[in-house]
């Protein structure tokens, strides 16, 4: 990746966090996206899965309701998607059938990734056309983020585990050490901001 | 409201993909035949030189074996058994076995033929003496270099003594899953070691305990679901695919939610083009979850519109939706759908299976496979377009995902296999 199209990229993930540090003032997960079609912003999202009590409230949901309530369901074609964490299983099959251009994101989801942190459904054989991401754009914002909503109170869920001990931690291992576990893609790239495609 | 007649059926648990594995994959692994005192020093000597390998990943091999519980086809293979000497140095028996010329001399110790004449009259002794011990998986070290190792362990180093027989045999790679499995793999593979255990699913005795509580009410709720999945389709908004969530933990099963699908519905509620995906986010599992969600809302006296968005489609549309959604019977405690069970018209697609996970639902049932589009089932078929079909096996991936749920398929009797699906069959559900 050159540096302009590093820039272009930072430029979104940017965005994308704006949106993941909304949820965090929220007391929702941080996580957050935007999904852009010629250079502009067409949809923003963040999780809410706490506030709506439904555990498949993700950002990359929300902010599709938004864009799909004004433009056709092919405009996704032509549309990346740029978002904090790996999506997960479920958010990576939701853009594989509606046709995602290429994913772009910060750290892997070690938990339920479904773009090579656990699974690989954006490229697993299937009916549907794949589509490549790239990985590791501010992975260290995205997982500081992550570490801080922990260290908060989830009123939400059952039996709350005594967080007040918890503490934040800084230190962020380097990538082999916090690899993916599964086999990455030959779409996806380990060390950290390598373009899939020179295509901007 | 008129109860649709239930379904007549059975559960058939669904395979895990650790299962569908541990039943295919097998490796090669070395067979060496040893005297019976000798087995431990082979072991040290082999042990130590492949400090890589670990018997734990064999632990469900027999690592010794007599030459009588060998399966037929190896007995066969291994017949006849050495002469060696025994090891023990105070009996009789070792004079007798310690090779005696007649032996040494035949060229043929180390391959399968006909024991020479002479042999006979203590042929049964040596059958008790040997024992065929597993090595190890042949991945670990090549042939040369195994037998040049044995060859320095007694008895094979002493002079005199027919060179060590190596020989070797495909066993299955994983633990067996059932007494049934380990019982077939004794005969055709190697004599298995099961510990009543399923370490690459649930235990079979829980499963069992699941299904004796909800077989003879899932025929309900699958017709049930099939009702939402007409109701939906007569209104042209989705496929004719329902979903039906019940709470059991109660005496009385509670239905909480019931939904179709609603792909084909615009933003503003019309009947959109019936091309392409639809509204990937309107599948009945969504919008059944979400229904679930705000029902929860409504018992915190939160307004359910909550972050309501038209595409999410997750209002009740049809009668039968209507008449559960407005039940306020839904425990106050709960938290997503823990402890719900979510019965299906259609296994889900990848998508809708990880929504089902990420709601922390307790058991699933689905009436008819995907098999090209399906997230729950792990043995796909092997035809096209997509030979082998997706095999995630998603409610069972413990080691990889967060939670884990028991599912079965719904076999309805007397159902033509062949049967004409309600829809194409890529359509994701």
């Amino acid at each position: 990746m050159n540096p302009e199209e590093r820039a272009y990229h930072e430029g979104f993930m940017r965005e994308a966090i704006a949106m993941a540090e909304l949820a965090l003032k929220s007391d929702e997960t941080p996580v957050g996206c935007v999904f852009v079609k010629d250079g502009k912003i067409i949809g923003r999202g963040m999780n809410e899965t706490n506030r709506t009590l439904n555990g498949t409230r993700h950002a990359e949901f929300v902010a599709i309701a938004g864009i799909l309530s004004k433009n056709p369901i092919k405009i996704l074609n032509k549309t990346d998607l740029y978002v904090t964490v790996e999506p997960c299983v479920m958010c990576a099959s939701m853009l594989r059938q509606y046709g995602i251009r290429s994913v772009y994101f910060g750290c892997w989801n070690e938990r339920f990734g479904g773009t090579g942190g656990v699974l690989n459904i954006h490229s697993d054989p299937s009916v549907d056309k794949p589509y490549p991401v790239t990985g590791g754009i501010f992975r260290e914002e995205a997982i500081m983020l992550l570490r801080k909503f922990y260290v908060q109170e989830n009123e939400k869920a059952p039996e709350p585990k005594q967080k007040k001990t918890r503490e934040l931690k800084t230190e962020i291992l380097p990538m082999d050490i916090h690899a993916p576990k599964s086999t990455p893609s030959p779409a996806l790239p380990t060390p950290p901001i390598v373009a899939s495609a020179a295509r901007h | 409201m008129s109860t649709p007649t239930p379904l007549a059926g059975r559960l058939v648990p669904l395979r895990t993909k650790d299962e569908v594995r541990a039943s295919l994959e097998t490796q090669s692994a070395y067979i060496v035949e040893v005297p019976a005192k000798h087995a431990n020093a082979v072991k040290d000597i082999v042990q130590a030189a492949i400090p890589d390998f670990k018997t734990s990943e064999i632990s469900h091999l027999r690592r010794v074996v007599q030459f009588k519980y060998l399966p037929p086809h190896l007995q066969k293979q291994f017949h006849p058994p050495t002469r060696l000497p025994r090891g023990d140095l105070d009996n009789p028996a070792t004079v007798l076995l310690s090779s005696p010329p007649s032996t040494s001399a035949s060229p043929s110790v180390s391959s399968p033929t006909p024991p020479p004449a002479n042999a006979d009259d203590d042929s049964a002794e040596h059958f008790d003496l040997v024992r065929y011990f597993l090595l190890c998986p042949t991945k670990y070290i090549p042939h040369a270099d195994l037998f040049a190792l044995i060859r320095t362990c007694p008895p094979f180093d002493a002079k005199n003594v027919a060179p060590p027989r190596v020989f070797f045999v495909t066993v299955p790679t994983l633990a067996p899953i059932s007494a049934e499995q380990a019982a077939t793999w004794s005969e055709v593979y190697w004599p298995i070691s099961y510990k009543n255990t399923n370490p690459y699913g649930p235990h079979p005795s829980l499963v069992q305990r699941n299904a004796a509580e909800i077989e003879g009410e899932a025929g309900g709720w699958l017709a049930l679901a099939n009702t939402a999945g007409q109701q939906i389709s007569e209104k042209c908004l989705g496929e004719s695919i329902g979903v039906v969530v019940v709470d059991r933990t109660k005496e009385t099963p509670q239905v909480i939610a019931v939904a179709g699908d609603c792909r084909w519905r615009s933003p503003t509620g019309a009947t959109e083009e019936h091309t392409g995906t639809g509204n990937v986010m309107a599948h009945a599992v969504q919008r059944a979850i979400a229904m679930v969600a705000k029902k929860r809302l409504r018992l915190a006296g939160t307004d359910p519109a909550l972050l309501d968005r038209s595409l999410f489609c997750d209002s009740p549309l049809t009668e039968v939706e209507k008449e559960y959604y407005e039940r306020d019977n839904i425990a106050s405690s709960g938290y997503l759908c823990v402890d719900l069970d979510i019965y299906l018209t259609n296994e889900p697609c990848v998508m809708c299976s990880m929504a089902i996970l990420h709601s922390r639902f307790r058991r699933c049932i689905f009436s008819t496979r995907m098999p090209y589009t399906g997230g729950m089932t792990s043995d796909g078929v092997d035809e096209s377009p997509m030979p082998g079909g997706l095999k995630n096996g998603l409610f069972w991936r413990p080691s990889e995902l967060n939670w884990k749920f028991l599912a079965w398929e719904f076999k309805e009797d007397d159902k033509d296999q062949k049967e004409i699906p309600r829809f194409n069959t890529l359509l994701h559900v």
